[in-house]
């Protein structure tokens, strides 16, 4: 008897213990691995100014077009109030809400990212017309989930999905970087300029490189450029990484740059300390650029001021404007590009550190919206 | 229980730490100074002994050295800690909270409090409890990254700036300073381009100038603990639990609380490493910052054999090669500087009349030098590889000198010996 009781108790000590474990797993997991993949280049942010504001438009009485409407929104690692991408497409979701009328489910993973595509699945059983996947983490979740489902209407952010009911929203970053890239060249004074970026041989980053490179050579064609990435693919950290970011950007504004870029998500943070310290120890300012939100207004208050501009990537005018297509002519599928023409990337002017060059960045702008101007992507 | 150690640890015999081969290393680190400016005069470039190269590397060695130097502590006291990572994340996190509550002081402090309290975690599961060594490591690991995490969602709100991934900024900045005079007459001194004396004056004034004070406190750490544990009743204490506790508690030692001691302090540092991170480096706290800094600072202890100094050349060592592959155009060298080094090594080898790891060295040597010559450009994945590289030489060659703490690893419960 007695060694019955202690059998039994040995064997609820031991499903204590499993059930302990089971629970850190599902609050840890791989977690910095998953959110660095998932988190690839997209920062450290809020949603924009611009993109609050546009929130609040006049309601009006009339029916809402979007009325009735069903849309699910599958967020990645971080889920709302991540300050960075998952934030900016709740943005845009919170805008349909708001202008279209359309009715809102949200699913966010567990920490390790395990559930994306039960997420899918759940959000398409309920019945939503149409399910956002946050993040290009999404794409082989999305991919199982849209053939199982032909008649709901999939979009991916950031990856390409190649099937009838998935729209793969995708973005001209190098485009927007063109643009920053420009500022920067005209904003040296040392006719040296930066740029940092998280991983190489991801494909994505150097799309950033390629057109930062661009728009710098086009205003200014005698510009030396300083590039240099954190880690290599496979390697995430570089995303996540400040204390490297950090060393990089002291490296290059030792070695005379004064504008620095970077796409490398959180490891940006090093940057602007970079700049706060290299501006502090040697009295002449040297700059920091910002990448996908508006930095200026998320980072500490302390560096803002190093912040020139910001190239902005609108995941909230993507989310928006899918939604608003669907609302008004129905299934949309294929590769959506959000580019310069549609305000899909831009760059920030908050600080007011660039207002003397607005007019040029504008026409270099406008020139690429022409199509006068291609911009490499690689 | 594995067998019992029945002879005194070994490690209790050396009495010195590995201070009595002061003499060798200033050597092995004066030679190693010579090839290098050796070798960036062949190559062409000036970043190896750049000021700033060497103030980078050492920016980037502290956290490392200080989860290894947490390591020291656990190890010794006879407590597997595979947890570092972990603690140091805790560090991270607790480091940026009072660090943007009540400035960059109070982060390092809190940072330590939060690694210590994952130490204490670990010393409960594993010396109170026994639990395997490894597996609370790794529980630690897992719990700390999914707590720290519960914690910034539940305090860093929208409206405080921060996210469920960051914090917001830390208040301030901990100050820096040069070392009078020296860090400016070797600043003027490398800046002349004289070979050899440049390049060591390059390297000192790039370690005397804008020094942070947390660096200056994380480096007096070293000597410290050397004194601690090789110079004190305590230290033997300790390291008597992790040789041999048997006979170590048969003569009145607590060596309970003795492991409880290591493993805690063991976090303090980690968690220390962590808030260096935070508050000399990146400013706020990011998810996933320590990038496995915690794991890295286990393979520069093991490289140092256990010991404090060894223990920071090993992290140096990580930190030299992440600040050349940060900077510009210094990489490809690091062929060249690796093909010397085995050649050095095979060298050695024969001296001591070991053929076949001589041959296989020098092989390696040829064919990184023949890689050197015949390219210009190196893949960054190769300088990502090259602390890991030299680790395992050092391991391949040294292993058998190498030795742990007896009782490392080994589930001790009092009484035991009776």
């Amino acid at each position: 008897m007695r060694s019955e009781l202690k059998r039994r108790g040995r064997f609820l000590a031991l499903l204590f213990v499993f059930a302990l474990v089971a629970a850190a797993c599902g609050n840890g997991g791989d977690e910095t691995t998953a959110t660095t993949e998932a988190s690839t280049a997209e920062t450290t942010t809020t949603t924009t100014e611009a993109s609050t504001a546009e929130t609040t438009t006049t309601t009006t009485e009339a029916p809402k077009p979007g009325e009735g409407v069903k849309v699910g929104m599958a967020y990645d690692i971080g889920g709302r109030g991540d300050k960075s991408f998952n934030d900016s497409a709740a943005a845009g979701l919170d805008r349909a809400v708001a202008e279209l009328g359309v009715d809102a489910t949200e699913l966010e993973p567990t920490a390790g990212g395990e559930d994306r595509e039960e997420n899918l699945r759940l959000l398409a059983e309920d019945g939503n017309d149409v399910i956002f996947g946050i993040g290009f983490a999404f794409a082989d979740s999305i991919a199982a989930a849209a053939a199982d489902f032909p008649d709901t209407n999939f979009a991916i952010i950031d990856s390409v999905v190649d099937a009838p009911n998935v729209a793969s929203l995708v973005f001209a970053e190098h485009e927007g970087s063109a643009l920053v890239g420009a500022a920067a060249a005209l904003k040296t004074q040392t006719n040296t300029i930066g740029f940092i970026g998280g991983v190489a041989g991801l494909g994505l980053i150097e799309k950033f490189q390629a057109g930062y490179e661009f728009g710098a050579k086009q205003v200014n064609p005698d510009v030396e450029i300083l590039v240099q990435y954190l880690t290599e693919f496979p390697d995430f950290a570089g995303f996540n990484d400040p204390a490297k970011g950090k060393e990089a950007a002291l490296a290059m504004y030792e070695a005379g740059a004064d504008v620095v870029y970077h796409a490398a998500g959180g490891s940006g943070a090093g940057l602007f300390e970079a700049a706060k310290e290299t501006s502090e120890n040697t009295g002449s300012k040297v700059w920091a650029i910002g990448v996908d939100s508006d930095q200026y207004n998320t980072v500490g208050e302390e560096v803002r001021e190093y912040i020139l501009t910001s190239m902005l990537k609108r995941v909230d005018v993507a989310v928006f404007s899918t939604t608003e297509n669907f609302v008004l002519h129905g299934q949309q599928s294929g590769i959506v590009v959000f580019n310069l023409e549609v305000d899909g990337v831009g760059y920030s002017t908050s600080g007011g550190f660039i207002d003397d060059i607005t007019d040029q960045l504008e026409e270099l702008r406008l020139k690429i919206i022409s199509g006068e101007l291609e911009v490499p992507s690689e | 229980m594995t067998a019992k150690i029945t002879s005194l640890g070994a490690g209790l015999m050396e009495r010195t730490g590995r201070m009595s081969s002061a003499r060798k290393y200033a050597l092995l680190f004066i030679l190693g100074l010579f090839v290098l400016s050796l070798v960036q005069l062949i190559a062409g470039t000036k970043q190896l002994t750049a000021p700033g190269t060497w103030g980078a590397a050492l920016r980037l060695t502290v956290p490392i050295m200080l989860a290894a130097l947490g390591g020291l502590y656990s190890e010794r006291s006879g407590v597997i800690n595979i947890g570092l990572e972990g603690m140091m994340i805790a560090g991270t996190w607790f480091g940026a909270w009072a660090g943007w509550q009540y400035g960059p002081w109070a982060g390092i402090a809190f940072g330590l409090i939060g690694g210590a309290l994952f130490g204490l975690i670990h010393a409960i599961a594993t010396v109170t409890f026994a639990v395997d060594q490894i597996v609370s490591g790794v529980a630690i690991n897992i719990l700390a990254a999914g707590s720290m995490r519960f914690l910034s969602s539940a305090l860093y709100t929208a409206d405080t700036g921060g996210g469920a991934t960051q914090s917001p900024r830390i208040q301030g900045f901990i100050g820096t300073f040069n070392v009078p005079l020296v860090s400016e007459w070797l600043g003027a001194l490398s800046d002349r381009g004289w070979f050899f004396i440049s390049d060591v004056a390059g390297i000192g004034a790039g370690m005397t100038t804008r020094v942070s004070w947390f660096t200056l406190l994380a480096l007096v750490l070293i000597p410290a603990t050397w004194w601690l544990l090789w110079r004190t009743v305590w230290g033997l204490r300790l390291r008597s639990a992790g040789e041999n506790p048997w006979a170590a508690e048969s003569l009145g030692v607590p060596v309970l609380r003795m492991k409880y001691w290591g493993v805690v302090i063991s976090g303090a540092l980690a968690g220390m490493g962590g808030s260096y991170l935070v508050v000399v480096q990146a400013g706020i706290y990011r998810e996933g910052m320590t990038a496995g800094r915690g794991f890295i600072g286990l393979g520069a202890m093991i490289f140092g054999n256990y010991s404090p100094f060894g223990l920071l050349a090993g992290s140096g060592i990580f930190g030299y090669s992440d600040a050349l592959r940060l900077r510009q155009d210094s990489v490809h060298a690091i062929l060249l500087l690796l093909a010397i080094g085995l050649m050095m090594f095979g060298t050695y080898s024969l001296f001591k009349r070991n053929y076949q790891g001589s041959a296989t060295q020098g092989v390696f040597a040829m064919l990184f030098f023949i890689w050197w010559f015949t390219t210009d450009d190196v893949p960054g994945q190769i300088v990502t590889a090259t602390p890991y590289i030299v680790t395992l030489l050092v391991l391949t060659i040294a292993s058998q000198r190498l030795r742990f703490p007896a009782a490392d690893g080994v589930k001790y419960r009092r009484g035991e010996a009776h």
